[in-house]
């Protein structure tokens, strides 16, 4: 069996047409280089015959030099151990027609390898809105390889590519020899339809008055941050009312389960748990869901690009470059592809530094924990100053992210200049609206299923952590709040609590107790399990009346009555959460992509340890100004 | 030499050399900067940002100003 290997460069629609093929769901962008690793898809057709479809990151050229750790040197690298291990294999070229010359120089390089290979030309239907169609006969008869013109948005267009290629696939026919002229084969091969002039104009119209706009000298900067302001407030202001409503059927649910069970260790095992562990998280869903479908709506439309090309100079003064842009602004969502898509930084001194810096963007891990302690501490402020609130700690973390790579920046030693940007600025597109909610239907169920497997076994552990007695635990029960029932003092002399206030004289000074503490263990793991921490532990502490959590932290005391928590408590917490790397996701992904254990035990120690110190000087600063 | 960082917005000239390393320049001609095309400055970014230009076989590039010095265009 062979493989059929969609080369091309990047932006052609490879990952788009994979898709239409595969009917697989590889994401597409409108970016060049969106597809970072090699996706392979094994496809049945017709007649029992099987063919493995390969996508791989796109590719300017096939001879010049590729740094091997970049998309494009993952791309070569697969080519040539193409060759070395004599796998038989169809290289099929997914070229854009319109920008045939560029593809055309491509197809040249290709046809020198001299191994079997075939031309996908796509994006025909925007050539024809464009004004020009493509003589298929003309170009395929001049290059001496077989010629399939389509458009991915067309009826019947995977029938029309798996037939196409199993035929191919079938014939392994070798290209034409002999250089040609892309400039002038472009010319030859490109039909002018009647209405050439008039469509040519208005397609590159839209575009250039779109880059008036958004490209502006004074109005764009003002444009992106308003956008991101909007994105993130918005991320706030329309999922907390779901949230809200989410919180109230888990306390239903609880006060069921409570009084069909009564009171007892099953009771709170499901309640304080369960429904208060995982069931707190779950209710973070349409934020997660919100964010990832605007996320894909930028990312589609052709925007980054224009980001790209303006926040170039700011990032080039913290000694990365307007390709760490995408990784950074897509690390939002979540660091951990984030950190893989640093592959399509060219130069090696940025993408380390990019990589180092991108846990500190704020991603949809965080939000649970920032909603929590907003409508816990702030819940009596407008909305919009929730809102901003939120919206500051977003631009918080930009900002620490800035001052991260300055300092690293300098630290770090460089061998060689770094290179400059060149980057293409593809055309706008309208993002497809099936492809978002798809993605965003992705999103939700891959939460559920952490929610329900991940965070559900933590929050059960934790509660058995919580019930199973420490070393001194009856001393220790006895720092329990003045009137606690049994339970919650079991709780203060359990194992957790001990652990809990083993770290207390590290994090006092930040205002943490051992409760918050346990939260803190139990997120180096995810960030996620602090609510569902947080969650179990209050559901205890709250006994039987089944209160929201923000209710219960806000009541929680001390051994001695007074109240635990403060707005400086909350506030040092928001600046470690901004801060900490608290994922082992992201460390194993900063481990694959940097290949050494020394990355990821240094983003861990310098993230951890600068968190603490901003909590600290947090805290302090917020209590002395007596807030 | 006529450099590409030099030419005016809605001004057109043609690349005629690349002054870099050997690796550089051969992935800026992949990339579409090669020796011959046309090319026209559409905007500069603001604060010495790269510059937006399109050229003749319809791509558009964002071009680090320092990297726009070192290409050579038709006076």
């Amino acid at each position: 069996m062979s493989h059929v290997v969609l080369v091309g460069r990047p932006n052609a629609g490879k990952s788009s047409l994979y898709n239409a093929l595969t009917g697989g769901s590889a994401k597409v962008g409108n970016f060049p280089g969106i597809t970072v690793d090699v996706l392979e898809a094994h496809l049945e057709l017709t007649d029992g015959e099987r063919m493995t479809v390969v996508d791989l990151p796109g590719v300017y050229s096939v001879e010049g030099h590729a740094d091997p750790e970049s998309d494009e040197g993952h791309a070569r690298r697969y080519l040539d151990g193409l060759v070395t291990s004599k796998t038989p294999h169809l290289i099929a070229q997914v070229l854009d027609c319109t920008q045939l010359e560029l593809g055309l120089r491509l197809t040249n390089e290709l046809r020198r390898r001299g191994a079997p290979l075939v031309v996908l030309a796509t994006q025909h239907d925007v050539l024809v809105s464009q004004g020009s169609e493509l003589d298929a006969a003309a170009l395929s008869a001049a290059l001496g390889v077989e010629v399939l013109v389509l458009s991915v948005r067309e009826p019947g267009v995977q029938q029309k590519l798996r037939v196409f290629l199993q035929d191919a696939q079938r014939k392994l026919e070798l290209p034409g020899v002999g250089a040609i002229d892309p400039s002038k084969l472009a010319k030859q091969v490109l039909k002018p339809l009647a209405n050439f002039a008039a469509a040519a104009a208005k397609a590159r119209a839209r575009t250039a008055q779109l880059d008036a706009v958004l490209l502006h000298p004074v109005f764009a900067p003002f444009f992106f941050v308003g956008l991101m302001t909007l994105l993130f407030a918005s991320v706030f202001l329309v999922a907390d009312p779901v949230t809200s409503f989410i919180d109230v059927i888990i306390r239903a649910l609880s006060e069921r389960i409570e009084s069909a069970l009564g009171p007892g260790m099953v009771t709170s095992l499901l309640v304080d748990g369960v429904l208060g562990g995982a069931g707190t998280v779950l209710a973070f869903l349409p934020q997660i869901v919100i964010l990832t479908m605007a996320m894909e709506v930028i990312e589609s439309s052709g925007y980054l690009s224009r980001g790209t090309f303006f926040v170039h100079r700011i990032l080039k003064l913290a000694g990365l470059g307007g390709r760490s842009f995408v990784p950074l602004l897509t690390a939002h969502a979540c660091a951990v592809p984030a950190i893989q898509s640093a592959r399509i930084i060219r130069d090696p001194g940025q993408r380390l530094l990019t990589i180092l810096v991108l846990p500190l963007m704020t991603c949809s891990a965080r939000i649970p924990t920032y909603g929590l302690l907003i409508t816990t501490f702030f819940s009596d402020r407008a909305p919009w100053f929730k809102g901003a609130m939120f919206v500051g700690l977003y631009f918080a973390g930009v900002f620490f992210g800035f001052v991260a790579s300055v300092v690293l920046g300098r630290s770090m030693k460089r061998t060689a200049k770094p290179q400059p940007l060149v980057l293409e600025m593809p055309a706008y597109r309208r993002p497809q609206l099936k492809v978002v909610f798809r993605l965003g239907a992705r999103a939700a169920s891959r939460f559920v299923k952490e929610v329900g497997s991940v965070i559900l076994i933590a929050s059960v552990v934790l509660w058995a952590l919580l019930t199973v007695p420490g070393p001194s635990s009856v001393e220790a029960s006895h720092a329990a709040p003045p009137g606690s029932s049994a339970r919650v003092q079991a709780m203060h002399g359990s194992l957790a609590a001990w652990v809990g206030r083993a770290l207390e004289p590290i994090t006092r000074p930040a205002g943490f107790d051992w409760r918050l503490n346990v939260g803190l263990i139990g997120s180096v793991g995810a960030r996620e399990l602090m609510v569902g921490t947080l969650g179990v532990i209050f559901g205890i502490e709250g006994d039987e009346d089944v209160a929201p959590l923000s209710a219960e932290i806000r009541e929680a005391r001390t051994a001695s009555g007074a109240k635990a928590y403060g707005v400086p408590t909350a506030l040092a917490l928001m600046a470690f959460f901004i801060i900490a790397c608290q994922c082992m996701s992201t460390l194993a992904a900063v481990r694959r992509e940097t290949r050494s254990w020394r990355w990821p035990a240094f983003v861990f120690a310098y993230t951890y340890g600068a968190a603490w110190l901003l909590a600290v000087v947090v805290f302090q600063s917020a209590r002395a100004l007596g807030l | 030499m006529r450099t590409l960082a030099t030419l005016s917005v809605g001004a057109t000239a043609a690349v005629r050399g690349l002054h870099l390393a050997e690796r550089e320049a051969t992935w800026l001609r992949a990339v579409g900067l090669f020796e011959g095309v046309e090319v026209t400055p559409l905007r500069f970014a603001p604060l010495g940002g790269p510059m937006h230009l399109r050229t003749s076989t319809g791509a558009e590039l964002a071009v680090d100003l320092e990297l726009a010095q070192c290409v050579e265009v038709s006076s």
